[in-house]
């Protein structure tokens, strides 16, 4: 028996409707943008359907959705374009290091200057870390829509209306939010990065970034777009301007295959279902007085649920649910921002389930935590 | 009947383009382009090119 309750790494099992198309896109497409011929023709035109599909999807004009490697490449693609002359950023302290280590790397070249708001499960005090920091040089602010290790669902749309009003870029990471709550650029996000392996259940190898078009994003990289192949220079437009080399097309289609899953069933109804999943789930933990829990109140969350059993580190305890057939995410998450911030110095064991899960799963493992707390002690 | 040849400064664009156009039951279509690589939107009606415009689809005329 395996059952993946660690689905904000990658969704698995995929639907059935993803697996087929990319086995259809196997079959039937070569390389987009390149040649004339009919298997050339074909394939652009599907990649095209594809950012139709995602510009449709998340409220933008399908040029401006660029297709990328994961959302690393998203972000890294964002905050080094955005950041590319210099000037001062700030990040949240719950970012991952998809974030922070990009900004970390620009900060110690000396090439900016980087700030880290303090995050509150009380969103008017985060929003006041936000404020507190912005300098008169601010040229951006990113900040992760919810939390990869807490599910904390952060004030993005009150970030951006901040960096609206000041003119700068506001970069929202969508990883773990998109496909599970209802993201739109014109909630002011200016760049939207997300993957497209995740809540999109698209598969591995794929990301977007999908911008409003208001700031120009140099390239992270040059190479051939497929088009002014006579230039040295790099084309200016989008997507293609930051798309070099050839693209993932089976993987595209697999994230437009996964959107239009998520369109059949209906957002609220994948969130409700995974929501209740982990309602279920905590409400199971905390018959247990050996569990910590990483959930306040105060806040909002997406479907995940960070815990520890008391005295066991997360990773040993990972490990002996692993051998039950469970699989959770231990450590750090790629996210020590956050776990300093938590005060989490060994890291938490991370559950997070999706539209496949079954909440009977969650309660089995709950018992499987409960036995595992008691024999430790 | 006169052919307009738009350049189009990429795939993305001229799929835009011609989608754009068709679903307004204007004839067009997409070639790949003679001389470096490129994508051209052939056009058969001039005022398929006001609608490319007031879409702020970005094209170069070459005919």
């Amino acid at each position: 028996m395996i059952v993946n309750f660690d689905n904000a790494a990658t969704t698995f099992p995929k639907p059935r409707s993803v697996k087929n198309s990319v086995y259809s896109a196997l079959e039937k497409y070569g390389s987009s943008g390149r040649g004339g011929h009919a298997i050339a023709a074909a394939t652009s035109q599907a990649v095209y359907s594809a950012r139709e599909t995602a510009a449709d999807f998340f409220g933008a004009e399908p040029e401006n959705v660029v297709f990328t490697l994961n959302c690393t490449h998203a972000l890294n693609t964002a905050i080094k374009g955005i950041m590319k002359n210099g000037g001062h950023m700030i990040i949240s302290g719950m970012e991952h290091n998809s974030v922070a280590r990009p900004a970390a790397a620009l900060a110690s070249e000396k090439k900016i200057s980087l700030s880290i708001a303090q995050i509150y499960p009380e969103d008017e005090k985060t929003l006041e870390s936000f404020r507190n920091l912005i300098r008169s040089d601010t040229k951006a602010v990113v900040c992760t829509i919810a939390s990869n290790v807490t599910g904390q669902i952060l004030p993005y749309q009150e970030i951006a209306e901040i960096c609206r009003s000041r003119n700068i870029c506001f970069i929202a990471d969508g990883a773990q939010a998109c496909g599970i709550i209802d993201i739109k650029m014109s909630q002011g996000i200016n760049i939207l990065c997300t993957a497209g392996h995740k809540g999109l259940y698209g598969i591995t190898g794929t990301g977007l970034l999908i911008t409003d078009g208001k700031y120009k994003i140099p390239p992270l990289m040059q190479g051939g777009t497929g088009n002014s192949s006579q230039s040295l220079v790099q084309p200016e437009f989008l997507p293609e301007s930051l798309e070099s080399g050839t693209l993932n097309v089976a993987g595209i289609i697999s994230v437009q295959s996964g959107i239009e899953f998520i369109r059949n069933i209906g957002i609220s109804k994948i969130f409700s279902h995974e929501d209740r999943i982990c309602r279920r789930f905590i409400s199971e933990l905390r018959k247990n007085k050996n569990i910590t829990l990483y959930r306040s109140p105060a806040a909002e969350y997406v479907p995940i649920v960070s815990f520890n059993i008391n005295g066991m580190k997360s990773e040993k305890a990972a490990e002996h649910l692993a051998e039950k057939g469970y699989c959770l995410r231990a450590g750090y998450h790629c996210s020590a921002l956050a776990h300093s911030q938590l005060g989490t110095d060994s890291g938490t064991v991370r559950f997070s389930p999706s539209i496949f899960s079954k909440e009977s799963d969650s309660v089995q493992l709950a018992n499987e935590i409960y036995r595992l707390s008691k024999n430790k002690l | 009947m006169i052919e307009y040849i738009a350049e189009m400064p990429s795939y993305t664009y001229a799929v835009k383009a011609e989608r754009l156009l068709k679903s307004r039951k204007i004839r067009c279509e997409i070639k790949r382009r003679e001389e470096g690589c490129g994508y051209d939107l052939h056009i058969y009606n001039k005022t398929a090119l006001s609608i490319l415009d007031k879409n702020a689809i970005p094209y170069e005329l070459k005919k």
